[in-house]
């Protein structure tokens, strides 16, 4: 990395790598303004240039998750059939798209975003007792020496979600953990930290299932997505092990009138 | 967790982790070289790795004989194999609208 602006589009990765982890809700949303707005990329290629990054981050979270025993496998496979078709479809219609309409529908999302972040900065954790049984999708979970177990409820709109979650990341380059994440802890019974492993391990087939449309069409700038995806790699590493300590309340109140400053100065290049 | 449960998890790392760990060697060897080669292989490498992961899961769950979920994990293999189809039929139009301004 001898060239000063692949520093400094790493840096750019990995501080919203850290960010995005910290939040739970990876490192798009920040990313895709930064390199558009501050970096002046064009839409597209930043975007192409985030799932790349997300694949990379998604993967590397997977593998400590799948270490802490944290994912479920069976239910991440039900659900990436949701996502992966949305990603795939999210990749189409992305190429379809002018830029403009890519500003105007990453501004909505971010607004949307921002206002989740906040109503969840003080989330809920649903854990159901001890005798219940799994069924085939729930599972056990170890915290602090003790078991719980969960089953899942509303598989159908847990697909819902995994649907629109698939083709937001398609569209837009973000990994849609912010929109999995809520539904399957607060309406599918899963606990907070299997819902975000889980989605994670999902992330990554989901931003593959369009990266691939994105390569071919030749948005994937190749030193911007490799200076972006080293420089998130081990700023996802650190963000997801901060998660665990730093209390992120005021942090996600924070970030979530950031997020909406962000949408309208998106909005702003299209007007 | 059983104990085929616990292997297969331990066989996902490893694929994760390697191809990361690849991934990330070429993309650095690639931008400090200024190769354009090993960047592209690097991102090819990152972009296959989930793939490579539901490859794996599809073969653990057909050797634990979970038939339904193999069947499951066969499906968003053919969902990824039809991106790799569509973006191949998208490449056409716009490298023949690119090559004539080249030339």
């Amino acid at each position: 990395m001898t060239d000063p602006s692949s520093w400094l589009l790493a840096l750019a990765g990995a501080v919203t790598g850290v960010v995005g982890s910290l939040l739970g809700i990876g490192g798009g949303a920040f990313l895709v303004p930064l390199l558009t707005l501050f970096f002046g990329i064009p839409i597209r290629a930043a975007i192409a240039a985030s799932l790349i990054s997300v694949i990379a981050t998604a993967s590397a979270s997977a593998t400590v998750n799948l270490d802490r025993g944290l994912v479920n496998l069976r239910l991440g496979l039900v659900l990436e059939v949701a996502t992966s078709v949305g990603g795939l479809a999210g990749g189409v219609l992305a190429s379809r798209l002018s830029p403009r309409q890519l500003f105007l529908a990453f501004a909505l999302t971010l607004a949307v975003i921002g206002i989740l972040v906040a109503l969840r900065s003080k989330r809920r954790n649903v854990i159901a007792d001890l005798a219940v049984d799994p069924g085939r999708l729930g599972g056990r979970l170890l915290e602090g020496g003790k078991e719980y177990v969960y089953r899942v409820r509303r598989l159908p709109l847990a697909m819902g979600a995994s649907l629109l979650a698939g083709a937001l990341s398609g569209l837009l380059g973000v990994g849609g953990g912010i929109i999995k994440v809520p539904v399957l802890n607060t309406f599918c019974g899963i606990p907070i930290r299997v819902a975000g492993a889980t989605s994670a391990l999902m992330i990554g087939v989901t931003a593959a299932a369009s990266a691939f449309i994105y390569y071919a069409r030749g948005d994937v700038v190749l030193p911007l997505a490799a200076s972006v995806a080293l420089g998130a790699l081990p700023a996802s590493l650190l963000g997801a092990r901060l998660s665990d300590r730093v209390q992120t309340r005021y942090l996600k109140i924070l970030m979530a009138v950031l997020l909406l400053g962000v949408a309208i100065r998106m909005a702003g290049e299209v007007f | 967790m059983s104990g085929h449960q616990w292997l297969l998890d331990r066989v996902i790392e490893a694929v994760l982790t390697a191809g990361v760990l690849t991934s990330g060697a070429l993309m650095l060897a690639g931008l400090a070289l200024d190769q354009t080669p090993l960047l592209k292989w690097g991102i090819v490498v990152l972009m296959l790795t989930p793939v490579a992961r539901v490859v794996v899961v599809t073969l653990g769950l057909a050797l634990e004989r979970d038939w339904a979920f193999a069947l499951i994990s066969l499906w968003i293999l053919g969902v990824l194999a039809s991106s790799l189809y569509v973006a191949a039929h998208l490449e056409r139009p716009r490298l023949q609208t690119v090559a004539p301004r080249r030339a």
